[in-house]
């Protein structure tokens, strides 16, 4: 008895007590969902038997019931086109922000700091900044590029089927930029300057010290700062109710969003179900991307 | 040590007895109702008065945003923990009196001297009903009509506001200005509930309905509105914009006329610096049938309610105090028989008067129980047709498509 207080005080018990409070919040808040949402998604859900757990099955009847809505292949070329160019905009314009900052001239680690402001701010706030900056007739973007001269109409962001999802695709750019910014900061603090000052010696230019040293070394953390930016991507959805709304004519419609217009708008509790247990697949080939490059990261 | 207790099972089968039934006597009854946050506090005040007044009742109010409101009921009910009474938004209630989940109180409303349905407008008394039964009572209600901006109107020399449709987009065509930056006309073609609720009364004067959205004039309206979005009579933002936005827009000066309902009327006589006018919507044909949207909420108990006596009480107290609804909280009576007294202005006067009037030809959205899944059938024809994506044909064949595979 004793023995096994001192153990639970200090000893494995402790660490035995400290594993399973974790395994219990882990099982409780996002097992115990997952699996009901997996199952949900092949049963037959109406509003009697919304508060049980076992519903009459009804097989993959709900998948095919999401596959043949008209919007399906639109949502779902949306939804790669997003995630694709948000990661992209968002990988690209953070790491050369990061490189640039890594210059260390004076302030620079002040302004980097300024650059969280994006990050820290709700996803509903940057939503609705950027469905005022994106107005059709009124609003600042369009004022600019007009003085600019870049345009010589009005394009209407949230309005026209060939802009809605490039709105977005813009204000959640900007959203997670600091975050792919700050990531890859980091990684770059982490490299030898002496491999940079050897190779300048060796005659290697810029581009080549790039290409050959900070591209290889700064491979694990590139790979996780892509597959969190895919996972944050794809649970990207305060932007759209903000922005678009999915609209216009689905032109905007990403998955995340038509799951909660199926589950919370129209009612249809399986078939929003559904497309998250879809969407869960994508994300789960995410994290094992993640999980391999930060394993690597470890060993190396 | 037995006796012992014995004698303690015995003052605790006593205590158990006397708590349920002594003191249940003079216990209150407690009733739960749930309502919309905001609507300018006309439910939480009435819920609250109807508590004071009776002492054998105790209310407990629920305020709920009107986003969460049918999913909170929804959960209640599947869990049964539904309140006693609820006010729903009138599309939504078919969904709960369908399915047997609201009290029938035909046979109450009939014996209640405070609740006569003879005096309510047909549309808002439509949507309590499903099969022939009274399901509810409208609380309130709303519409749409065309409000235009009377000095633009003069400018550029027409008399009165268009009363069909192509003398509609002929007037929105000699009031467009984008050198000045006015547009001819403003409305919603949102993606969402707002949309339909603007399109449906077109499909209704062209001689439609919910189930059948395909007819001739439906198909008129849907391309008299793509043209007016495609000559930029309107806002290519009428895509994305709600009626409130939409009607900002007219209230700047910056459209000359605009769809949208009674709710405007204060912001307007507040904001617009013009004068301005309200009639009613263009019909297809001169004399064609008129229609409009209705908006607004009913009252219905739970069938689960402990206390439908009690519940029934309440919604009469709150039906006896119609005449209230619009001098103090800028609710429209769902009858006809209360006049509004005047507001001090003018225009808001002759406003109100129109949408009286309007009010008679105003039809529910519904009553169905999958009416969330018809409207979005409604909106995404409405815009593909605009965005070009489909004819207005086709967009509304598909819509009928659909619409058909919900009503059977």
């Amino acid at each position: 008895m004793n023995r096994l207080v001192r153990s639970v005080r200090d000893g494995t018990g402790f660490d035995i007590l400290l594993i399973g409070a974790a395994l219990l919040f882990l099982i409780a808040f996002a097992g115990v969902p997952l699996v009901y949402n997996v199952l949900m998604s092949f049963q037959q859900v109406d509003m009697f038997n919304l508060g049980t757990f076992f519903r009459p099955l009804v097989g993959l009847s709900n998948y095919a019931a999401v596959v043949a809505q008209p919007e399906f292949w639109l949502v779902a070329r949306n939804t790669l086109l997003f995630v694709v160019g948000s990661i992209g905009g968002q990988f690209v314009l953070g790491f050369g922000l990061a490189l640039f900052f890594a210059r260390d001239f004076p302030g620079a680690a002040t302004i980097r700091g300024l650059f969280l402001v994006s990050w820290v701010m709700p996803g509903l706030v940057v939503g609705a900044i950027w469905g005022w900056i994106l107005a059709g007739d009124f609003g600042v973007l369009n004022y600019m590029l007009r003085q600019l001269g870049i345009i010589e109409a009005n394009i209407f962001w949230k309005s026209d089927p060939s802009f809605a999802l490039w709105a977005v695709i813009i204000a959640n750019i900007w959203l997670g930029l600091a975050f792919n910014m700050l990531l890859l900061s980091v990684g770059l603090h982490g490299i030898p300057r002496e491999l940079y000052e050897a190779a300048r010696v060796d005659g290697a230019n810029a581009w080549q010290r790039f290409w050959h040293i900070t591209l290889p070394v700064m491979r694990s953390t590139i790979g996780a700062v892509l597959s969190l930016g895919l996972i944050a991507t794809l649970q990207q959805f305060d932007l759209f109710p903000a922005i678009t709304e999915g609209g216009p004519a689905n032109s905007s419609m990403v998955s995340q969003y038509w799951a909660w217009q199926a589950s919370f708008k129209l009612y249809d509790f399986a078939k929003g179900a559904t497309i998250s247990v879809m969407m869960l697949v994508l994300v789960l080939l995410a994290s094992v991307v993640y999980v391999r490059s930060t394993r690597h990261e470890v060993r190396g | 040590m037995i006796s012992r207790r014995l004698t303690l099972l015995g003052a605790l089968a006593m205590a158990t007895v006397s708590t349920l039934t002594l003191p249940a006597l003079a216990e209150p009854v407690k009733l739960t109702i749930w309502g919309l946050d905001g609507d300018n506090g006309l439910i939480p005040a009435l819920a609250k008065e109807f508590d004071d007044n009776n002492d054998d009742i105790v209310v407990e109010f629920r305020a709920i945003a009107f986003d969460e409101l049918v999913n909170e009921a929804l959960k209640a009910f599947a869990t049964n923990q539904a309140p006693d009474i609820i006010c729903l938004d009138n599309p939504d209630f078919a969904l709960f009196s369908s399915r047997g989940a609201m009290l029938d109180i035909t046979d109450r409303v009939a014996a209640s001297s405070v609740i006569k349905t003879d005096l309510y407008y047909g549309g808002p008394l439509a949507s309590a009903m499903w099969d022939g039964k009274l399901y509810g009572v409208p609380k309130a209600t709303n519409t749409i009509a065309l409000f235009y901006n009377k000095d633009l109107f003069a400018k550029a020399g027409i008399a009165e506001p268009p009363t069909t449709w192509d003398p509609l987009v002929d007037a929105a065509r000699k009031l467009n200005d984008p050198a000045s930056n006015v547009y001819g006309i403003t409305w919603s073609a949102r993606a969402n509930e707002e949309g339909t609720f603007q399109f449906l009364p077109w499909i209704q004067m062209g001689g439609g309905s919910f189930k059948e959205v395909n007819t001739p004039g439906a198909v008129k309206a849907l391309e008299v509105w793509k043209t007016m979005l495609d000559e930029k009579l309107g806002s290519q933002d009428v895509l994305s914009q709600g009626q409130w936005d939409s009607t900002g827009t007219f209230n700047a000066g910056n459209a000359a006329m605009a769809i949208s309902g009674p709710w405007e009327l204060g912001r307007m006589a507040a904001d617009a610096k013009f004068d301005w006018g309200v009639a009613l919507l263009p019909t297809e044909t001169e004399g064609g049938p008129r229609s409009s949207a209705m908006g607004d909420f009913n009252w219905g108990i739970f069938a689960a309610t402990q206390h439908p006596d009690e519940s029934f009480r309440a919604i009469e107290y709150f039906v006896s105090q119609s005449e209230r609804l619009f001098p103090e909280f800028s609710n429209i009576p769902p009858r006809g028989d209360i006049p509004l007294p005047s507001t001090g202005d003018a225009r808001k006067d002759a406003a109100l008067a129109v949408f009286q009037e309007q009010l008679k030809y105003a039809q529910p959205r519904g009553p169905h129980p999958e009416w969330q899944k018809i409207s979005k059938a409604i909106y995404d024809a409405v815009q593909a047709a605009m965005t070009g994506q489909m004819s207005p044909k086709a967009a509304l064949d598909q819509a009928q498509a659909t619409i058909k595979g919900i009503v059977g």
